[in-house]
Formats: C-alpha cells, structure tokens, sequence
C-alpha cells in the first residue's frame, strides 16, 4: 500500500467539473467530491470496494478511449474524462435497477434506487427467485466484508454459486468464533441481519455501538496508514523512536543506534511474528495489535530446545533489548518468553540490566560479584542466567532481582568515590525502574515520569513529542497543564477498563482539518467516543471536566495514600541525573552543540570552560528547571510545593472525608 | 530561515519543499499534521508545495504510544 | 534416471531415433481418453503381448501414444514408418494386423479408413481428407510419440528451444521473439502472449517481486477438449513452453491450473513432470546455468468460472472462484498479489516451436500481417474440436484462415446421414451460432468476432437441419446461469431473466415484446458484467437472434419450431403414405404412445407421447415426421 505523500495529483474532469484527484484513489471519490451521488448498493465508504453491484458505472475516456467502468474501484492513473450521465448510461442504470426491482421488490433501499435511476416496472424481471420481505438480503456483500476487515474474523461468506449465492456461515452452522461484534448488523442496508443483545442490560446499545464501529471502521481504513497496529502492533514504535533520538540505548546514554534496523518491526514482521489473529485482550477486539513468534526454539534455561509461542515483543521489550546494548532478536524474544514464564516485568528486569551493565564496564562491580558472570553492555547469555537465577533464587540473580534501588545503595556504600556516578546511572524512582524512553531533552517528560505516583511509569504522561518535537508546551505553565490533564485523561481509562490505544494510536481521517493543532492532539473525536461508551452503559452524560474529576478523585486518593505509607514526599519525586541529562562528558560530547547551546539561550558563561565543567553546569541548571517545572505541576493540581492535596481542592472533588483531611492536615 | 515548531531554525533554500523540511527535521513518524504559515497541508501535497522564505512551519506529532 | 546436461540432449535424441529406425514396424496405438474408454490400452498391450509371443518383438513394438483427433472412428492404430490407418480396430483384431501385416506385409483392409464423402479407400495418413488439411504445431507429436516417456519427446526436437534459449542467454529476445511470432492467446482472449509476457517481466522488475507463470488447463467449455488432448498427448510440449516462458519473464515457480475432471490427463501431467525433474528440466540449476524453476499441480473443484483467470488465481489460493475487476491486471497484481503471466495449455504447447522454428516461420502461418504489431492478424495454427452433426468428429489443428467450409466439409466430411448443414456454434458458450450464408468466412479471432461469435478456446459445434437455434440458445444460456459465480448483478439476475424468457419461448408461452426484451438485456449484461462470462454469455441468444430471427417469431407469434425440437410446440405423426405398418416404431416406444397393427397404419396418442424421437430413429421409411 503506498503512503499517501508518496504519490501525486492527477487532473481529471468530472461532467466537465475540474478535480484535483490523487494517484490511485478510486475514481468515485472524485465523483463525490464534484458533487454528484451516484446510485450505489455494494459502496460503503469504510469497505473495501468490489464492484458487485454494477450501479455505479459510469463511462471514463482515458488515453484516448473511451470505456464504461465501476466508479468505486476504478483507480485514477492518468487524466480522465468522466461522464456520470450519458444515454447508454442511463440506459443501463435502468436496466439494473430494474433487475434489483424484479428480485427484491419491498426493500426499502432498493425501491429508493428504483425512484433515482427511472425504474419503475416491478414485473419485468420477476421470477421466481424473488423475494418480498422487506427486509431481504439483497447480496450487496457488506457484511462478509465488514466481518472480514473490521474484526478480522473472516466467518460470513457466501454459499452457493450463481442465483442460488446466499450468505451464510461456514458448514450453515453458527460459527462458534463469532463474537457478536454486531459489524454486520451495522452495515446491513436492509436489516437482514438484525442483533439480538442486551445480554448485561446497557442503558443505550445502540449508542454504544454507533461509536464502535466508528472505531472499527477506522481501524480497517486508516490503521494501514498510520500506526500499522494490526501489522506490527505497538513494536512500530522502535524505528521511530530511533528517528527522534529517544530509543534508550546502554542505559540511557544514547537515544539511537546504527544497529537499530536489525530489530525494527520490519525485520520483526518478516522474520518472527507469525500471529495476526483477533485473540488477545479480548476475541472482539478490532485492532487486534498483539503479535506473537511462535515455533520459537528456545536456547537457554529450564525449557532450552522446546519450541513455544512467545507472546511479544511489544515496544518495550525491544528497547529493553537496545537499552542493554543488544539489538538481537532472538535474544530479545527468549528474555521476553522468559520474563513472561516467570511472571517478571520485562521493562524492571531491561532496566535493572542496562544499571548493572553499565556498573560492570565502569567496573563498580567485577565477576566477583556476579559470581563470575560476565555483562558488559550486549551481553546476552550471562544476562539471561541472571534471569534464570532469579527464577531460582539463588547467586546475583537473587540480588539483582531487589531491583535498581537496593543495587545502587550498596554498591554506592561499597564504591564511595563513585557513589554519585552511581546513583545518577541508576533509573528508578520510588523503586520503580523507569520505562523505556529517553526522556533526557523534555524536561516535561521528566516531570511526567518522576511525578507519576506510582513511579516512572510512562502509563501517566507521555509528552515527549508533545514537548520536544511539537514544542507545544514552551512555558512552565504549558507544561504544569499538561502535567495536570494528561495524568488523569490517561488514568481515566485505567480506571474503567478501557484500552487506550483506541484513543490516540489511531486518528480519525479529519482530525487535523477539524481542529487547530493544540486541540487536535487530544484527538477530540475519540475523546467524545469513549464519553459515549461510559454513557451508553451506564446512562451517565460526560463531559471533559466531569470526567477529569472522576479521574482526580483516585489521583488524589492515591497521592493521600502514599502520603500515609510515608513515601510521597517531595525528595521521593525527583529523578536520577541520567533521566534529565549528561551525566558523563562522553554523553555531553555526543550532543556537544545542543547543550552547549542550551546553556549559553540560558545566560550561562560556557567560554573556555572543559567538558567536566560544562557537565556540571548543565546538571545544576536542569535540576534548577526541574524544581520549577514541579513548584507549577503541583499548583496547577491544586497541591502544596511539598505535593501534598490541599484541603481546598479535595473539597472541590469532594473527598474530604475525615479519614483523607486527617492525612493531610499537618501537611498543608 | 525557516522557523518550525517556534524553535528550530531551517536554512532555506530555492525550490524547498514540505517533505524536505520533513526530511531535514528526520520527522518519519506517520501521524503529524503540517501548517504552512497557517495553512494545513494534505499529505499528498507535501512534495509538490513550495516553502517561501522566512516561512513558519509547524509539525505537530499527534501524542501516541506508551 | 539422472539430471542431465545440454550435450546429452542431443545424445538422447540420437539415440531415441537410433531406437526408433530399428524397428520395422512401430505400431501406434492411440491411448487418448476416447480410445482408452473403448479398449486402447488392452489393444496396446495385447499386441506386444502377442508380438513377443510371436517372436517378432525385436524388430517390431507397440507404442500408446496420445489423442490422433480422429476420435469418431476410434480406437486407431497407425503403422509407422509406412502410416498405414487402422480404425475401429478391436481387441479380436490384433492377431490378423499382426500375422497379416506385420509378418507378411499385408495390409488389413476392412480396417482402413473409407471417405465418406467420396468413398475412396485411403491407406496412409496422411492422405486422409480428415488429415489433409492440418498443420501441427501444438499437436506435432500426435500420434507419435509415448507421452510417457520423455525420451521420445526429446527424439523429436523436444527441449532443443529451451537449450536454444538458454545458450543465448538473452531472455528479452526470447520475449521479442515470441511479440514477433504474433501468437496470440489460444484460450478465447485472444491476446498477444508476447505483450503479455514483455508486461509480466517489467512489472516484476519494477516493482522488485517475485513473478509467476500459469497454465490455464481448466478447459470449461461443454464439447471441448482440445486442452485434454494436448496434456495427455504431449505433456512435455506445455513444460517445455511453461520454462521457456519462466526463463523469458523472470519466474521461478509455474503452476498449472487443471480441471478435476480430467483424471488421464492428469496422470500424464505427473508422469511428465516427475521425468522432467529426473533428467534436472526442473528444478535448480536447469542444465548447468543458474535458470531455476519447477512446476506445482492444482486441480480445479468443479467450476466452469474458475478458467476465467481472476477466478482461477483466486481458486489457486483456497478461494472460492470469483473474479475480480480487470482494472488492476493481473500481469502486475495477480496470483498472490505477484505479476502473474497466465497462458491457457495450447498456447504454451506452441512456445517450443517457436523459439525452434523461428518467429517469422509461425507469423508467415495465419492471416493478417503481424510483422508490425501482432493484433494486425491471426498467426500460426490453431486446434478446434470438431463435434456435433458432422461425420468426422474429432480434434483437428488447421492453420488460421482457412474457411469455415473447408473445415465442415473437407475436413469434417459434410453432414452425416444426408442431412443439410444449418449453423455452427464457435467459441464455447460464450460464442455465436454462424449459418451458412458466412461458411466462406476465414477462420480467425477477428473475423468470427465481426460475425457475432468468437475463437474462443475453439470449440465448434456443428448443426444439422434438426436443430432449434431459440433452442440451443436456452441450452448454452442454461449452462451459463448454473456456472455464473453470482458476484454480480447483471450475470446472475439477467441471465436468469434470460433464461426464463428463453423456457418461455420454447414452452409456446411466448409474448409480443419477448426478443426485443432479451436484446435489451442482452446490452446491459454485456456492458456491465463484471467479468466475461457474463459480457459474453448474451452471445448465443444475440447470434441466433441476428441470423434466425425468424425462428424465434415462428416460436412466439405461431407457436411453431421449425428445428422440431421443442417439445410443447411439434407432435409426432405417422405419414399414412409411407407407414407399412412394421411395427419398428411402436415396439421401442417407452411410453407404448403408438397402436397398430401389422401391416397396418400406425398412429401415435398425443396425449401420451412424451416426443423423445425413438420412433423416428427406429422408422426405416422416413414414415415418422415432425411439425
């Protein structure tokens, strides 16, 4: 399929009506845009086109012949002249409406195609082959398409050949994959097919199912084109990560790598996932952007030589993989098989890895204390026996498996001179391993990571390009909003069980014409999608502040609750160094110009300063910036600069409850 | 010079287009909407619009992954 | 058997013909479908059963060898090198060809053939009207060699062009030289197979994807079985084809798509390839160069659209056989989404003989002129299948341009039991019925198309006076509608309309505004059809409307049918004239519709006669009549 910017306008004339197409697109969007309506049946404009019906011929004169044609597959490839109203096309228009007449007299759709294309004799083509229910399938084909390309389950299709072709399920059975997404009862023109729900009793299905197939719709069209979810899943990202300089590489220090081509969802998608089947979260689901290898031989551990299906690599776990300096992905995915196998996290355990290797090759840790395991970065083997370990419980693999925060104290206590190197590498917070994102040049996105209640889960906020690439959020005050709306828009969905990939991995097609840029990052159309779910369900009306507050409700009960395990203060929320920038003069060097211009836009004086310096300099003015960017986070949430919830505002939510104001009240 | 995203500077040259901006800025990812001086561009017009000098381009990235 | 090299071609071929010049006398006996069914290979084998008894085995072999064409008087046996014709020879016959022919030289003349037209006595092959006529060129190997054996094959200049070929090293030539050959597609498109293949190769170039060629041996059309023939005949000429195809475009994986229905030719096919592979034809490293390719078999489930080759490369990927539109051609995105280059069997069997004999020998056969563009005529030969009303049946290869008089009457030997010659059907079901008033029309694609009919694949069936043109227009409009996939409108829902106008009409129900009708239909069936199955199938009725108008009038206005074929609109009668009374007719009546007595006049009950023609065939005094 090609991608749109790689392919150019073509002129063509419509009636006369000058358009502007573009290369390929069918020529029936030309058609429309020239502000004619063809008569169609088998159209849909979210399915695949297969010109079964015939209605919309129409006659093209291309190259200097002259043709008739089906407008909704024809594709555009050199200039055209269109005429949609010759003699001989009306002629046949009536001739076919008139056949559709004969077959299915009653049906609605067809008697209003009758009425456009002249037809008005119902016993011309009468036969015995005709049908006078008005709700009569009429083989217009949209539910076998809608059940194969919006939910991907292939179960309609037609049995019978010729005048005996109906529409049916394999072997006429009711197929027992079917899950009742309801697609074809959507597109059915004549109400054929008809749903029989209200199983859990939702105030308003039909709301609810309105705004599904919107998604699904969108899933089919545009998903191709934009994030290829269905294709690759969420693994789609390593390659773009690697573009924009944040791919975490050896531990943070770098945000790309010559070697990241070797396991991008290309290379993924040709040589490793063999599933692209609807299952996953649930049999329903339309995106479907889970992937599994199977058949996979495994090489090390208690399963070595079995062949098994991995489930992954998602994003993470690759830049896992590039985070220990290993872009291999058969390492990869036998950590990932590993990780799920023994119920680990695969991003605490790349993490914890990445910390441990770059300790072992600044040699803060020997094969003493790995028990003779050796783990520069792009170790592969003595990482995944330190897995295995950790399994068993026993060698460094029962001490790497405290995680980073226990790690870098005693190794800090063991190393004083390097305990600051140390606890700068080491990428926790609240004993939480960050997720795999460099977020060294957003200083929202370190606020976003850090300030998360829970730890550095990227889960909360996700403002890197928001911030870096858009640069949308210049000020303290951009950023403190964004750090009060994004955290609580994302665990809104969190909150109800809803995925939300759905939100934003997938843009509606007038997204960016419909509204100014700012706005069109929230994309606002699936924002008012999911206010339809909830309110299909339970009756509820939302809008973006009740449904803000909802969210804010738990926000702030939690940050009361990890007030009173005595965890959520003030020093708990500031990040390691390498999480907000260079923490040695070979990272500064690796981006010597930016920084250094960073600092002199900033009024500090880099002339004749060394490197060593300038690192320093570069720390102290960016933990300066942190300290802002919090002190306008925790206002802008309606908490002290100490992040405590002020009274006030639980009172606006209403949560003062004794039991929360008994919590806070000291801290105020 | 070409200002994008209200920060980083572009040298400008004769015949530029928008998919050279985008190429400069190594701006790969599939879901970003393209203002020229205000003016939102299609995507199949990317190679063939021309970029004046002293022109204002912004790139947003639809926020996305995580 | 082991993989060979380029020089052991020559060395098998020498020592194949070595073999073949040792025998005094080679007995071919046909083994083609026909023949098989009435006891070819039983003959075959009790010869060399009955030589070796007889101590001649050394000097003398039988040899089953593929379809000769001359399928009315088979099963056949030709002596070679002399070429002596035996017909209608049966088992009990055996021991006299071989005492008497093979032992003494005398030839067996009760078995020879006797032309029907003139009367004459022809020994030899080659001086049989049926035979006369022909030039062979996808058919060269009829009748001489054992399709199971590819030695034989090789004997006979077999897998010299693919040497040729693969020597010059050039594969863009070989596409010129088959653009210049002017071969155009043999199963009903028509089309240039050079273009198609110059098409093929670019757009795998251009879009860096693998390319695949097909073989279209689905062979739908009722009556036809040229396709049949060939692969059973000569399964190697279609290999040999198919790899030269492969190496001119860029492919490495072939597949041919052959009916279900064909268990014979589907054995050969196998025996074929399974040779091919020993000797290394297929394979890796096809004769010492890095030119890889092999053969995969698909067998069709039973569908007359699956040869329609959208249809047919969705089948060949588990489909159910629906074609797809035509603006996106497969040559670019067909099997697999892959450039594809699908020729139909016959095409493919021309291919050796091409490249061997030359580009401009094949464009000097034919009509027209293709040395500038190969739409500018009809070159080379083409095979036809030649059935109905006619005494020759058979399958016979004339070269295009020759009449269609030259066809019915020289090679087909007129029309038998003495009747008069009404139409001939071309081209399958999708063609038209041509009288006799066009019979001087050369044959080739685009005269029969200006004629309302088409080549199509080359079927043609010949009409007596005995025929009901409205009738035979319901038959093929019939076979039409059970085998249209129903994809869309205008195939499935006027067809059907068609047809129950057609059962109308024969039925005596007939209308005013019946035949004007089915021309409307007929024009937006054909402009709107998805597919060609349905822009071709108004063909038939459109035909015999345009050539016997009259008949349908006659139906519709006077309730009659000339043809005597509708059974709603004749009766049987006994003529008082002529009836001895000799109670033929009555004894085999199924229904006991016929009383008398002997020497009696007798009379047929109307009521109970169900007019199924028994009588009349039994009457040997023409005393059964029709109106």
């Amino acid at each position: 399929m090609a991608l749109l910017n790689k392919s150019k306008r073509i002129d063509i004339s419509v009636n006369g009506v000058k358009i502007s197409a573009i290369e390929n697109s069918n020529l029936i969007d030309s058609i429309k845009e020239a502000g004619i309506d063809l008569p169609t049946l088998c159209y849909h404009k979210d399915l695949t086109p297969n010109g079964s019906c015939r209605l919309c011929m129409v006659e093209v004169e291309e190259r200097g012949k002259k043709k008739l044609v089906t407008a909704c597959n024809y594709p555009v490839r050199a200039e055209l002249n269109v005429n949609t109203e010759t003699e001989k096309v009306k002629r046949h228009r009536k001739n076919l409406a008139e056949m559709y007449l004969g077959r299915w007299p009653n049906v609605p759709v067809i008697q209003e195609i009758a009425e456009k294309c002249g037809a008005v004799d119902k016993e011309k083509y009468k036969s015995d082959l005709t049908d006078e229910n008005p709700k009569a399938c009429i083989l217009c084909t949209h539910c076998v398409r809608a059940c194969d390309e919006f939910i991907q389950e292939k179960i309609l299709g037609f049995a019978g050949r010729g005048y005996k072709r109906n529409v049916n399920m394999p072997f006429q059975k009711v197929d027992p994959h079917c899950v009742g997404c309801s697609s074809c009862a959507f597109v059915c023109p004549t109400g054929a097919i008809s749903i029989d729900d209200n199983l859990n009793h939702p105030v308003n299905p039909e709301m609810i199912r309105d705004h599904g197939m919107k998604v699904n719709a969108e899933m089919a069209t545009l998903d191709p084109y934009q994030c290829r979810m269905r294709e690759v899943g969420t693994a789609n990202i390593v390659e773009v990560m690697d573009a924009y300089d944040l791919l975490p590489v050896m531990n943070y220090k770098y945000g790309q790598h010559k070697d990241t081509p070797k396991m991008d969802s290309k290379v993924m998608k040709a040589k490793y996932f063999t599933q692209g089947h609807p299952d996953q979260c649930w049999h329903g689901c339309s995106m479907a952007c889970a992937k599994a290898v199977e058949h996979f031989e495994l090489k090390t551990g208690p399963y070595k030589g079995d062949k098994v299906i991995v489930d992954g690599p998602e994003y993470e776990t690759a830049a896992g993989g590039s985070n220990m300096g290993c872009f291999d992905l058969d390492f990869i995915v036998e950590y990932n098989f590993y990780c799920d196998t023994y119920g680990l996290d695969t991003i605490s355990y790349a993490t914890c890895m990445a910390f441990v290797m770059e300790c072992y090759e600044n040699g803060i840790i020997t094969k003493e204390d790995t028990g003779g395991l050796h783990l520069p970065f792009g170790a592969t083997n003595d990482a995944l026996e330190v897995l295995h370990q950790m399994a068993r419980g026993e060698g460094f693999g029962l001490e790497f498996g405290q995680g980073i925060k226990y790690l870098k104290e005693k190794w800090a206590k063991k190393c004083p001179e390097k305990a600051q190197f140390i606890r700068d590498i080491g990428m926790e917070a609240k004993g939480l391993e960050y997720s795999e994102y460099v977020s060294k040049e957003s200083l929202a996105q370190q606020a976003g990571y850090t300030l998360a209640i829970k730890g550095p889960q990227h889960d909360e906020a996700w403002l890197i390009f928001m911030d870096m690439v858009n640069n949308q959020i210049p000020t303290f005050e951009d950023k403190a909003e964004a750090l009060y709306y994004f955290p609580l828009f994302r665990t809104w969905f969190g909150l109800y069980g809803l995925c939300k990939i759905v939100w934003n991995d997938v843009a509606p097609k007038d997204n960016s014409m419909k509204y100014p840029p700012q706005q069109a990052a929230k994309i606002p159309d699936h924002v008012y999608n999911y206010w339809k779910f909830v309110e299909g369900m339970t009756g509820r009306e939302l809008n973006e502040q009740k449904m803000l507050d909802e969210s804010a409700r738990v926000h702030n009960l939690q940050k009361i609750m990890s007030i009173m395990l005595g965890k959520g203060e003030r020093k708990d929320d500031i990040p390691p160094y390498r999480a907000m920038g260079p923490v040695t003069v070979e990272e500064y060097e690796s981006r010597v110009l930016r920084y250094d211009k960073q600092l002199k836009d900033n009024g500090i004086d880099i002339e004749g300063k060394t490197s060593e310096e300038k690192v320093q300099l570069m720390k102290d003015f960016r933990y300066e910036q942190y300290r802002k960017v919090t002190d306008a986070a925790f206002t802008r949430r309606g908490w002290t600069l100490e992040g405590v919830p002020k009274i006030e505002r639980l009172k606006e939510l209403g949560i003062d409850l004794p039991e929360l104001v008994e919590i806070v009240k000291d801290k105020q | 010079m070409i200002l994008v995203n209200d920060r980083d500077q572009l040298e400008w040259h004769e015949g530029m287009t928008v998919q050279d901006i985008l190429d400069e800025m190594n701006y790969t990812y599939s879901m970003i909407v393209v203002g020229l001086n205000e003016q939102i561009i299609h995507e199949v017009d990317y190679h063939t619009t021309l970029v004046e000098d002293n022109s204002k381009v912004t790139v947003f990235h639809l926020a996305h992954g995580g | 058997m082991k993989r060979i090299s380029k020089e052991d071609i020559v060395n098998i071929s020498k020592r194949q013909n070595d073999e073949f010049n040792k025998y005094k006398n080679m007995l071919m006996v046909c083994t083609g479908t026909g023949c098989v069914s009435t006891g070819g290979i039983s003959i075959r084998d009790k010869f060399n059963e009955v030589l070796k008894n007889k101590g001649l085995d050394s000097e003398n072999i039988a040899i089953g060898t593929g379809c000769n064409g001359f399928c009315a008087v088979g099963p056949i046996v030709v002596v070679q090198p002399e070429g002596v014709f035996y017909q209608r020879v049966s088992l009990d016959d055996v021991e006299e060809i071989v005492e008497s022919h093979v032992k003494n030289g005398k030839i067996v003349e009760r078995l020879l053939h006797k032309n029907p037209v003139s009367g004459a006595i022809n020994e030899k092959i080659d001086n049989i009207g049926f035979f006369t006529k022909q030039q062979l060129i996808a058919l060269r190997n009829k009748g001489l060699i054992d399709p199971e054996n590819i030695d034989h094959y090789i004997a006979r200049d077999g897998y010299k062009a693919l040497k040729k070929v693969l020597e010059e090293n050039n594969p863009e030539k070989v596409v010129n030289d088959i653009i210049a050959s002017g071969i155009r597609g043999r199963g009903g498109g028509g089309f240039p197979a050079g273009v198609k293949w110059e098409s093929g190769r670019k757009a795998a170039i251009k879009r860096n994807e693998e390319i695949f060629v097909v073989c279209n041996a689905d062979e739908g059309d009722p009556g036809a079985y040229m396709d049949r023939s060939i692969i059973e005949t000569d399964p190697h000429a279609v290999i040999e084809g198919m790899l030269i195809g492969a190496y001119a475009v860029g492919s490495r994986e072939g597949y041919i798509y052959i009916r279900k229905e064909y268990p014979l030719a589907l054995d050969r096919l196998n025996v074929a390839i399974k040779q091919a592979r020993e000797y290394g034809l297929l394979g890796e490293n096809i004769l010492g160069t890095d030119f890889s390719f092999d053969i995969h078999v698909h067998r069709g489930a039973g569908a007359f659209v699956c040869g329609e080759s959208s249809a047919l490369m969705q089948s060949m990927s588990g489909k159910a056989g629906e074609p797809r539109a035509k603006y996106v051609r497969s040559v670019e995105y067909g099997f697999r989404d892959k450039p594809t280059v699908l020729n139909n069997v016959e095409t493919w069997a021309n291919i050796p003989a091409i490249i061997d004999k030359g580009a401009e020998w094949f464009a000097s056969i034919g009509t027209g002129d293709v040395s500038k563009n190969p739409w500018g005529g009809s070159s080379g030969t083409k095979v036809f299948s030649l059935v109905g009303d006619i005494t020759n049946t058979g399958l016979v290869e004339v070269p295009m341009g020759i009449t269609l008089r030259e066809i019915i009457f020289e090679v087909g030997g007129g029309i038998p039991n003495g009747k008069k010659f009404k139409a001939i059907q071309t081209g399958g079901p999708s063609g038209g019925c041509i009288p006799e008033s066009l019979l001087d029309m050369k044959v080739d694609f685009d005269s029969l198309s200006e004629a309302g009919s088409m080549m199509g694949s080359g079927g043609m069936i010949v009409m007596d006076e005995n025929t009901c043109m409205v009738d035979i227009a319901r038959y093929f409009t019939n076979f039409l509608v059970e085998e249209s996939c129903g994809k869309c409108t205008p195939c499935r829902e006027g067809l059907y309309a068609m047809k129950q106008t057609l059962d109308r009409i024969c039925n005596g129900e007939g209308k005013e505004g019946d035949i004007e009708f089915l021309e409307e239909m007929s024009e937006t069936i054909i402009d709107t059809s998805l597919c060609q199955l349905g822009g071709s199938a108004p063909n038939p009725v459109l035909s015999t409307i345009r050539y016997f108008r009259h008949e349908y009038e006659q139906h519709i206005k006077e309730k009659k049918c000339v043809g005597g074929i509708c059974k709603s609109l004749i009766q049987y009668k006994i003529n008082e004239e002529k009836c001895i009374g000799c109670t033929a007719c009555a004894r085999p009546c199924p229904v006991n519709a016929i009383t008398g007595s002997v020497k009696k006049l007798h009379i047929i009950d109307q009521d109970i006669c169900i007019k199924c023609g028994i009588c009349r065939e039994a009457c040997k005094f023409d005393a059964v009549e029709v109106f």
